[in-house]
């Protein structure tokens, strides 16, 4: 069975690096009633979620080996 | 609103993950129980998030944030007094049965325990209610699209329909189930910075507090209405819901809740197709933990857009064409002003997430109903498992359509939403006091359920035909006016339920029990009940206590 670690844990990195690079590149880029960078936290916090899902089916892989 | 290219990414790579997973899913098809039940192979951790997520549609996200800025923190009660103890009853008490009975449907389990009437009666009504509940928020989605970003409604519901279509016909049950947690990971990621900025920009809770105070006063309610959930429900009057009390509690919290969660098959299938009898049961208590939570980000930023609104800082309550408030808006509007571009498109494609997994859920659930309690019971009995394959993967594009059919019977006829989720509430209300009886009670007999079920459906009509709420109801005359629509459909449900357990009740101790040697398995004190062993985290009943604790915790901290 498909281990779903691996497609969710992939899918928050790239949406992460997405909004990091946002979040740094265009820094710019604010809403209307927001003084905060969202796009820099948020781009962080999922690929940080991102990266601990691969580890977790990476690990799970291992032992299983 | 306008959406820049990052957001169409977005969009896009999520639609590229859904699809991806029903294509790596749709080799492990080879039976119509891998299509339709998941093989019951499915971890727990999945199943769980899955029966959250089923539920958790677009509408539920629009409709609790529109709810959060009308009633105030009170419509948490559809969380803390609502869903959460019936998700605990139907882990704990429920699941031994059916799991335990090897029941493919909670149709079937009808069938197992009383007779065929009795799951024909609930399997048609199911199957109707799927397609319509589906069709409806395809509307709603189409709609709310149309009107914030200006997205041609046709396009917008074919090409997400199909993508569900496309996702569940590869994958079958197991596809639309992990698609569920990815889409329910994503609606916590797309709305919780949301609540954060809200709340943060009307000055945290206390802001929120003052700001609202005044307002409140001023409509001759306590200032702390909207932030307190139990304090003001001594009187309908004192609230702003309209409820007291003992409608709250009996209709919401006991009838219409426990209805929903212990014998809706859209839930109830997630935990069937976990993979041993212990998953079974502790997927709705390891989904509880998430479910207590989400008030916090589908309800609180409905109110803190009340309290923006009036702060001038460049926020208002979206208006109708009639200038009366639109509160489905509020949760659009506020992401147009909180997000920059690349959030924007996370948040929004969260909205579209969570009308599929709304609708896969529907689509499976029907498909698993038609084809095992109505096609394989009345149309063709005993063809190979192959057969059923197919039929299930066909009923898969019937569903879809017939959802897309429902969806224009509802942008024709607007009245004809509001009538069929009345009917279908007569339908269900009375539910729950079939399966209290059927697993419970051993003498209950199959006359008995469906007489019950009749008659809970006709009173819970009649109530209505008898009562006014907001101008509804009241066809044949008026006994008692209610202060809320929302009050009179806690008691038509509390009617409903009233009268289906007392003549089930009577009608079983006037017709023939069932030798027990049939019930062995379906009902309490004729079921092995499981021995769970493992650490605290691996039972049932522990995970329960700390949910119960964390509920009380959070029901006083808010009251």
């Amino acid at each position: 069975m498909l281990d779903l670690r691996v497609p969710s844990g992939w899918f928050f990195t790239v949406l992460g690096l997405i909004l990091l690079g946002m979040g740094i590149f265009a820094p710019e880029t604010r809403a209307t009633l927001s003084d905060a960078n969202v796009n820099l936290y948020s781009g962080l916090a999922m690929l940080v979620f991102g990266l601990f899902m691969l580890f977790m089916a990476w690990r799970a892989s291992r032992r299983a080996a | 609103m306008k959406l820049a290219p990052v957001d169409y990414t977005i969009l896009a790579v999520y639609f590229a993950f859904v699809l991806g997973i029903g294509w790596i899913l749709r080799k492990k098809m080879s039976t119509s129980g891998d299509f339709l039940l998941s093989g019951r192979s499915v971890p727990v951790w999945i199943t769980s998030l899955a029966f959250i997520a089923a539920n958790l549609g677009a509408q539920e996200l629009v409709g609790m944030s529109a709810s959060g800025a009308k009633y105030g923190i009170m419509t948490a009660h559809f969380y803390w007094i609502g869903a959460i103890p019936a998700i605990l009853f139907v882990g704990i008490f429920m699941m031994p049965f059916y799991y335990g009975s090897k029941a493919r449907s909670v149709p079937e389990y009808l069938k197992m325990r009383y007779d065929e009437k009795t799951r024909t009666y609930n399997a048609f009504s199911f199957a109707v209610m799927t397609i319509f509940s589906s069709g409806i928020s395809m509307y709603a989605l189409g709609k709310l699209l149309q009107l914030v970003l200006g997205w041609d409604f046709n396009m917008s519901i074919l090409v997400s329909a199909a993508i569900v279509l496309v996702y569940t016909f590869l994958g079958g049950l197991t596809s639309a189930i992990y698609n569920e947690v990815l889409q329910f990971l994503w609606i916590v990621a797309g709305f919780s910075p949301l609540a954060i900025l809200a709340v943060a920009k009307a000055g945290g809770w206390q802001g929120i507090q003052t700001r609202l105070g005044a307002m409140t006063l001023a409509g001759g309610m306590s200032g702390r209405v909207m932030t307190h959930a139990w304090t003001y429900m001594g009187s309908p009057q004192s609230n702003p819901m309209g409820v007291e009390l003992f409608g709250m509690v009996a209709g919401l919290g006991f009838v219409l809740s426990f209805g929903y969660w212990c014998t809706n098959f859209l839930v109830i299938q997630r935990a069937m197709a976990a993979d041993s009898m212990n998953s079974a049961r502790r997927t709705p208590l390891i989904g509880a933990f998430p479910k207590m939570f989400l008030p916090f980000i589908v309800i609180v930023p409905g109110i803190a857009a009340v309290a923006l609104a009036n702060m001038h800082v460049g926020y208002s309550i979206p208006v109708e064409a009639n200038g009366a408030p639109n509160y489905n808006l509020v949760i659009t509007t506020l992401m147009a002003k909180f997000y920059p571009a690349g959030m924007l498109g996370v948040g929004l494609t969260g909205l579209v997430a969570s009308f599929m997994s709304g609708m896969a859920g529907n689509v499976t659930a029907f498909n698993t109903v038609w084809t095992y309690d109505i096609y394989q019971t009345y149309i063709r009995k005993n063809a190979p498992d192959r057969h059923y394959l197919h039929v299930g993967r066909a009923t898969t594009i019937v569903g879809v359509l017939l959802s897309i059919g429902a969806a224009y019977v509802a942008t024709r006829y607007d009245n004809i939403m509001d009538l069929l989720q009345l009917v279908f509430g007569f339908v269900n209300a009375p539910l729950f006091a079939t399966f209290l009886l059927g697993m419970f009670w051993k003498r209950g007999t199959g006359h008995a359920a469906f007489s019950g079920l009749v008659t809970g459906t006709v009173t819970a009509a009649l109530t209505w035909c008898l009562t006014l709420a907001e101008g509804k109801g009241g066809i044949l005359g008026t006994v008692h006016t209610f202060p809320s629509a929302m009050a009179q459909s806690f008691w038509i449900a509390l009617m409903a339920f009233t009268s289906c357990f007392l003549v089930t009740l009577v009608v079983s101790l006037a017709t023939k029990p069932r030798p027990e040697k049939d019930l062995e398995g379906l009902v309490y004190g004729l079921t092995k009940i499981p021995q769970d062993r493992g650490s605290w985290y691996q039972r049932p009943a522990p995970l329960a206590v700390i949910i119960i604790a964390i509920l009380l915790v959070l029901n006083i901290w808010f009251a």
